[in-house]
């Protein structure tokens, strides 16, 4: 599943992160020191309240955003360092990400929404988008429109979408926060399954069920660890 | 999947904005198209005209010069009438290689269509270089020459006896047969100048006279000669390159002003495609920032708004194109009607050279205009996009 020859197990190193946000003549906090380590094939949970600044650390991680102090080191690189390009370079090949609204582009069919990370990384040919459907089981849903989909069909076409590139690392903000009970529940056993495979798999969420099926929870409150 | 593929169907999430985008393009377009058009063939066509005339000094009655000049050539009854005496003096003037003597008359048929009689001798032929006739050139006892139109439209062949449309009781001979000369001469009906004023009751008198010269570089020379001569005061001597000049002159202020109307046009489009390309990436912020999120660098963002934008202004010119191809006959027609002089060739010449350069002037122009959106479109941060609320994904 994964395409780094990296050999050290320590795949995110997040040392006294803070991101601070103006609001008004005010500054909101929305993360303050937060340090943690998470090794290669682990399965995180990151859990809290509202506005405990889950989403801000997930987005941090996911090199969309950046600390406004602390370091961060990803990959064996420290992402916040790192210019623009190069964080979008590390994105592109070391990172897949799943958004609680899915984030489909709804004029592409299932299986282009897919292969969109191979085209975005100048890969020619859509060779494993079948796999990856299949891998998901939709391989019968290919030609589909996301409109046509159920919520759950298309978190799955998310996750497919997520993991065209071959990534390290998997994020997840709330992949379950739209669903119901059953369609989570299988959602959560594929973020299981893959990984089972090797992928380390980090996910934010308010479901208690996906927090349990991780290997570990990092809790947040008010931005710091609980 | 490619990314020309990628931007396609982004454009064709809303057809009517696309279609309204487009038609603007497509208007600006058509109008640039027809004009560059119209200025090739209005160019040409001119040329031709002078050079089918094989004249370069026209020696006419006194009036308007433009009016004498589009008579001769399109052919009209003439409201005065030069003195045939006024041929020699015109030939004796240094200069002048050839002076044709010429009386014309037009009638109008009951149908509407009009005859136009050509009354010459035969040293017009040294004017009318390129004229191929089937059959002979008339003598002063009778006989007509017609042009091929003419021929085609009454039905007439060498050696057929005919009655001459709208002279009542004359009848005359078809000696020959003009090969087409794409030129007014096609509808013409020639006759000997003699037989011509005899016919009409104009003995001893020219509607104008065609006068060739040996070196035409001094036109200026021959035409202040003529003007000083005995007749000079009774004529007026129109060199058709001058008139020619003139009459291009006011012509092409003319377009100048509908050019500038054009690039304005084509500017108002180039706005509406910024704007519409700014509305376009406003709605898609979250869009947009799930593309970052998932790698897509800011030239892949820049490069798909203008991909974009590139498509609906090649399909927008293109329609143009085709629409100004289809719409050309109209646009003609009215043209005709404004123009101080307009040749019998067609005023809208195509050319492939110029349709590129129509198009790829849309594109260049769509593109300036897309900068700013896709500039914006790329530095979108997809945090910050990502939170958006109104973006759709």
């Amino acid at each position: 599943m994964t395409n780094s020859s990296q050999t050290s197990p320590v795949l995110i190193a997040a040392n006294a992160l803070t991101k601070s946000y103006p609001r008004g003549r005010e500054e909101v906090r929305a993360l303050d020191g937060v340090s943690f380590n998470i090794q290669r094939g682990e399965f995180v949970a990151i859990t809290g309240p509202s506005g405990a600044g889950k989403s801000t650390l997930l987005n941090i991680l996911g090199c969309v955003d950046n600390p406004s102090s602390g370091t961060l080191e990803l990959c064996g690189r420290m992402v916040h360092q790192l210019a623009d390009r190069e964080r979008t370079e590390l994105r592109r090949t070391a990172i897949g990400f799943v958004f609680q609204h899915f984030g489909l582009l709804p004029t592409l069919t299932v299986a282009e929404n897919v292969a969109l990370p191979g085209l975005i990384a100048h890969r020619r040919g859509n060779q494993n988008v079948g796999a990856l459907l299949k891998k998901v089981g939709l391989d019968h849903r290919h030609d589909h429109r996301p409109s046509q989909l159920s919520g759950g069909e298309m978190q799955r076409v998310a996750i497919a979408r997520s993991l065209a590139n071959q990534p390290l690392l998997l994020l997840a903000d709330e992949p379950t926060g739209n669903l119901d009970t059953k369609t989570g529940a299988a959602i959560i056993s594929l973020f299981h399954e893959l990984n089972q495979e090797g992928l380390t798999v980090i996910v934010v969420t308010h479901n208690a069920e996906l927090a349990r099926a991780a290997h570990r929870q990092i809790a947040l409150a008010d931005g710091r660890c609980a | 999947m490619t990314w020309l593929q990628l931007s396609s169907k982004e454009w064709r999430r809303r057809p009517l904005r696309t279609g309204l985008t487009g038609a603007g393009v497509a208007l600006a377009t058509a109008a640039l198209f027809s004009l560059l058009s119209f200025q090739k063939g209005y160019q040409e066509g001119m040329r031709g005209e002078l050079d089918r005339l094989g004249a370069h000094v026209l020696v006419v009655p006194k009036g308007c010069p433009y009016d004498a000049a589009s008579m001769a050539l399109h052919g009209a009854s003439w409201p005065c009438f030069l003195k045939a005496a006024y041929l020699d003096e015109v030939r004796s003037v240094p200069g002048v290689a050839t002076a044709a003597p010429v009386f014309m008359a037009a009638y109008y048929q009951t149908n509407g269509e009009q005859v136009v009689y050509v009354g010459v001798q035969s040293n017009i032929l040294a004017l009318k270089t390129a004229w191929r006739i089937q059959g002979q050139f008339p003598g002063p006892d009778g006989g007509i020459l017609s042009g091929s139109e003419a021929a085609r439209v009454h039905g007439w062949r060498v050696g057929d006896r005919v009655a001459l449309p709208g002279v009542a009781q004359h009848g005359a001979t078809v000696t020959g047969i003009l090969d087409p000369t794409s030129g007014a001469d096609d509808t013409f009906v020639y006759m000997h100048l003699e037989a011509a004023q005899r016919l009409f009751g104009h003995s001893n008198e020219l509607t104008h006279i065609l006068v060739r010269l040996s070196q035409p570089e001094n036109m200026d020379g021959v035409v202040t000669q003529l003007r000083g001569c005995d007749a000079g005061l009774s004529m007026n001597i129109v060199p058709l390159a001058h008139v020619f000049h003139t009459i291009q002159s006011l012509v092409f202020s003319t377009r100048l002003f509908l050019g500038c109307l054009a690039a304005m046009a084509l500017l108002v489009s180039a706005a509406g495609v910024s704007n519409s390309l700014l509305m376009a990436v406003a709605e898609r912020t979250r869009e947009i920032g799930i593309l970052r999120a998932i790698g897509a660098s800011q030239a892949d963002i820049f490069r798909l708004v203008c991909l974009e934008t590139l498509q609906v202004c090649a399909v927008g010119a293109g329609g143009g194109i085709v629409m100004a191809f289809f719409t050309s006959r109209i646009v003609e027609t009215w043209v005709r009607t404004q123009l101080p002089f307009a040749p019998t060739e067609p005023l809208i010449r195509w050319e492939w050279w110029v349709a590129g350069a129509c198009l790829a002037g849309a594109l260049i122009v769509g593109l300036l205009a897309a900068i700013l959106p896709a500039a914006r479109a790329a530095r979108i941060a997809p945090a910050e996009a990502m939170r958006t609320v109104g973006g759709r994904a």
